[in-house]
């Protein structure tokens, strides 16, 4: 076979390689396009994910054993999933996974819902000063999420905030905390859902809306049958984004931390791993317990992708 | 023109150790974000040995240009991190495990032996022998876990009661000096004023909580050969821990934490007519309530009846030197002026009421310090009578940890959760686990 011929690009003299010449060409300018266009995606998804990700699993596989009194330099040592089995069983981290499936099941559809109401009164001819309305339920998410805690954490504590001596119960007490929580991440997350969910309805096509308000349906029925369901996968990808926020859960509950005593130091797992990792030192357990939480948001968001594409059948 | 040609070498090298303290401070989360870059230490660079040292103490910036204008030969740079366990202690941690520390590490007393797990500082037992006899006894044992010398003793911090003189007098009570007569104290308060408390026992905050429990005299960890002994749930500390329940089950103490807004309003408005604090709390009430001059006095703190009279510490800083530096003797050389120097708490005067561990330095901090802010007591009286009162106390090497472990546990404790009584058994039983699980060897202890 000729296995000279790219030695010999240019000779012409073998017709088979000819036309498969002409067609390498455009691909290797291509080719070398691509390699540039790519390569700072690739470096960057590389050296900040790759890697990390790969070092995190190394690092789950391991523990520092210490002997005696513990002020010799620790041992590393290999114990396969040792570290896996350890956060599993631990009651701290299935708490943790308890507290965030709560929160996602409160958080998401209420905010999914409030976002879609707010966007569907924005798209109807109804609103006026429609920027300023998007602008205005969008600011929130233009607030970085430690200053948006603090904000709420003085607004909710007892003697300095007003909503305490509103509501009947105390917002940072261990039954309300969840809620208050809940609170702050819709208020954060609502405007950026609507402004996705706004853009969305602008694709809808007007014949369709037209027509079914020709056939006599109102506002409430467009927006219900129409709207709703042609905007449905962008909601479908919204929702995922919205369970994987939930489960990475971190900010909101540190911050509160200083605030009150019901959100403890393994509160969510991301706080957790935090924990593990930062205040007590222990790198493997803390590893094992990310990998697990990244696992867990992947199958999660497969299983939502999967039933979207099964409901948009 | 060779030292040129060497410039991309060190270059490859700063950019893999920026990445690499990039991802610290990333790891290290919110409170240490940031902090890593901050140095300011004089802007000028001299010739000399360069130190890196990174702390989170008040003033070290005027230390360490005092340091460096005071001699040619060695260099201090200073990077200010943040206090506490998720932050500075977070990134000193990581910096050791990416072998990236600086030449001086920030290591409270209770905070040292956790530190040493991470196998980053380097014995100065013969380094420091010359000064044994310098040091306060509580100072000189906090940085020899396991008879062996890992840090230079910056300052103590016995604690101590801070209380509003003016409303006392006003009401015609007395300090109290025991317990006891501290619960009569904080009934009257109640009575005086309802909407007041004598003080806050903040639920949130477990090196206060642990602090109170060293004054009971009943250690929670003791080396005993080559294992640990380990015995929180005591006699000592359950008492500490009933006495403060039943406080909190007759509101007669606030539990809010302390440092915060609401706190220090509490303060300022005459909310609070106390503070359980320690010899550094002066500096914080002059910072927080500045206008508040010629209100507040500092007495010792109440003891129990029928034992001898103790408290615990509250902190307290001492400095360690990295297993990996390149300079050791040059940041000995400055730990050791840092430490004993006259000049310190000359310069520390202007801002804080420094209690040197280093007892010559004791009778200087007292002769500076002028006092424009407090009524009653001379302050260093107090401080000295405090230090004197300080039971011997080991810290274990899980006691960042269980500062955690303990917010974790004995927050319910006014709100219908677990008691302080009852919550000792969990952090004494996690304390355990978190050892062993590590190959640490521990005997327990339980005896109640």
């Amino acid at each position: 076979m000729s296995v000279s011929a790219p030695h010999r690009p240019s000779s012409d003299a073998d017709s088979r390689c000819a036309p498969r010449k002409r067609r390498r060409k455009p691909p290797r300018r291509t080719g070398l396009a691509a390699f540039a266009l790519a390569g700072p995606f690739t470096v960057l998804l590389v050296g900040t994910v790759l890697i990390p990700v790969a070092y995190a699993v190394y690092l789950s596989l391991f523990t520092d054993r210490f002997s005696g009194l513990g002020f010799e330099s620790p041992r590393r040592v290999f114990i396969a999933l040792g570290n896996y089995w350890d956060v599993l069983a631990d009651p701290a981290f299935q708490v943790s996974i308890r507290n965030v499936v709560a929160f996602a099941l409160i958080q998401v559809p209420l905010m999914i819902a409030l976002a879609l109401v707010l966007a569907m009164l924005l798209d109807s001819a109804v609103v006026r000063l429609k920027q300023m309305w998007s602008l205005a339920v969008f600011l929130p998410y233009a607030l970085p999420g430690v200053i948006a805690g603090l904000i709420w954490a003085y607004l909710y504590s007892p003697g300095i905030g007003p909503i305490a001596d509103l509501l009947p119960f105390d917002p940072l007490s261990s039954g309300a905390v969840l809620s208050s929580i809940v609170n702050i991440a819709t208020w954060q997350w609502v405007g950026y859902n609507v402004i996705i969910f706004y853009t969305a309805l602008q694709a809808v096509p007007k014949e369709l809306t037209e027509a079914a308000h020709v056939d006599g349906a109102g506002a409430f029925r467009i927006a219900y049958s129409i709207k709703t369901p042609m905007i449905k996968p962008t909601i479908f990808v919204s929702a995922v984004f919205s369970i994987i926020g939930s489960l990475q859960l971190f900010t909101e509950p540190l911050i509160l931390r200083t605030f009150t005593s019901a959100v403890n130091s393994t509160w969510t797992p991301s706080l957790y791993v935090y924990e593990s990792a930062f205040v007590s030192g222990d790198y493997g357990r803390a590893a094992a317990a990310a990998v697990i939480l990244a696992l867990a948001s992947a199958v999660l968001s497969a299983l939502v992708m999967r039933l979207s594409k099964r409901s948009n059948r | 023109m060779s030292s040129r040609r060497e410039v991309p070498r060190p270059l490859g090298r700063t950019t893999r150790r920026s990445f690499l303290k990039g991802v610290v401070t990333v790891g290290a989360g919110l409170t240490a974000a940031g902090a890593a870059a901050s140095a300011c230490g004089s802007s000028v660079a001299k010739q000399g040995t360069r130190v890196r040292i990174w702390s989170w103490l008040t003033g070290m910036n005027k230390y360490v240009d005092a340091f460096n204008n005071s001699q040619s030969d060695i260099h201090v740079e200073l990077s200010v991190i943040a206090a506490g366990v998720s932050g500075g202690y977070a990134q000193q941690a990581n910096a050791i495990r990416a072998h990236n520390a600086p030449d001086i590490l920030h290591t409270e007393y209770q905070g040292l032996p956790q530190i040493l797990l991470t196998g980053g500082l380097r014995d100065l037992s013969s380094d420091m022998a010359d000064l044994a006899g310098g040091y306060s006894a509580a100072a000189w044992t906090g940085v020899r876990p396991g008879a062996r010398t890992w840090a230079v003793p910056f300052d103590l911090a016995p604690m101590a009661f801070y209380y509003r003189k003016d409303l006392f007098d006003a009401n015609g009570l007395t300090v109290p000096t025991t317990w006891g007569a501290f619960r009569d104290a904080a009934a009257a308060v109640r009575g005086i004023d309802p909407g007041a408390h004598v003080t806050t026992f903040p639920l949130s905050d477990g090196a206060f909580y642990a602090g109170m429990s060293w004054g009971a005299d009943d250690p929670w960890w003791r080396i005993d050969g080559d294992s640990w002994r380990v015995s929180v749930d005591n006699p000592g500390s359950q008492k500490v821990a009933q006495y403060w329940q039943s406080m909190i089950d007759d509101d007669l103490v606030a539990t809010t934490a302390t440092g915060t807004q609401d706190w220090i309003s509490g303060l300022h408005t005459g909310k609070l007519w106390g503070l359980l604090g320690a010899a550094w709390s002066l500096g914080s009430l002059k910072k927080f309530i500045p206008e508040d001059k010629n209100r507040w006095a500092v007495a010792p703190l109440p003891t129990w009846e029928g034992s001898p009279p103790t408290n615990g510490m509250h902190g307290g800083t001492a400095f360690g030197v990295s297993r990996e530096s390149k300079n050791p003797e040059a940041a000995l050389t400055f730990l050791r002026w840092l430490s004993t120097d006259p000049a310190v708490p000359k310069i520390a005067a202007g801002f804080t009421s420094l209690f040197p561990a280093y007892t010559p330095n004791r009778q200087g901090a007292r002769a500076e310090f002028t006092n424009d802010y407090f009524i009653g007591e001379p302050v260093y009286d107090v401080l000295d009578l405090a230090a004197t009162r300080v039971p011997e106390w080991t810290w274990g090497p899980n006691s960042l940890g269980m500062f955690s472990t303990i917010q974790d546990n004995i927050g319910g404790a006014a709100t219908g959760g677990p008691s302080l009584s009852a919550a000792l058994k969990p952090i004494h039983t996690a304390a355990v686990a978190d050892l062993r699980d590590r190959g640490i060897s521990v005997i327990e202890r339980t005896t109640s």
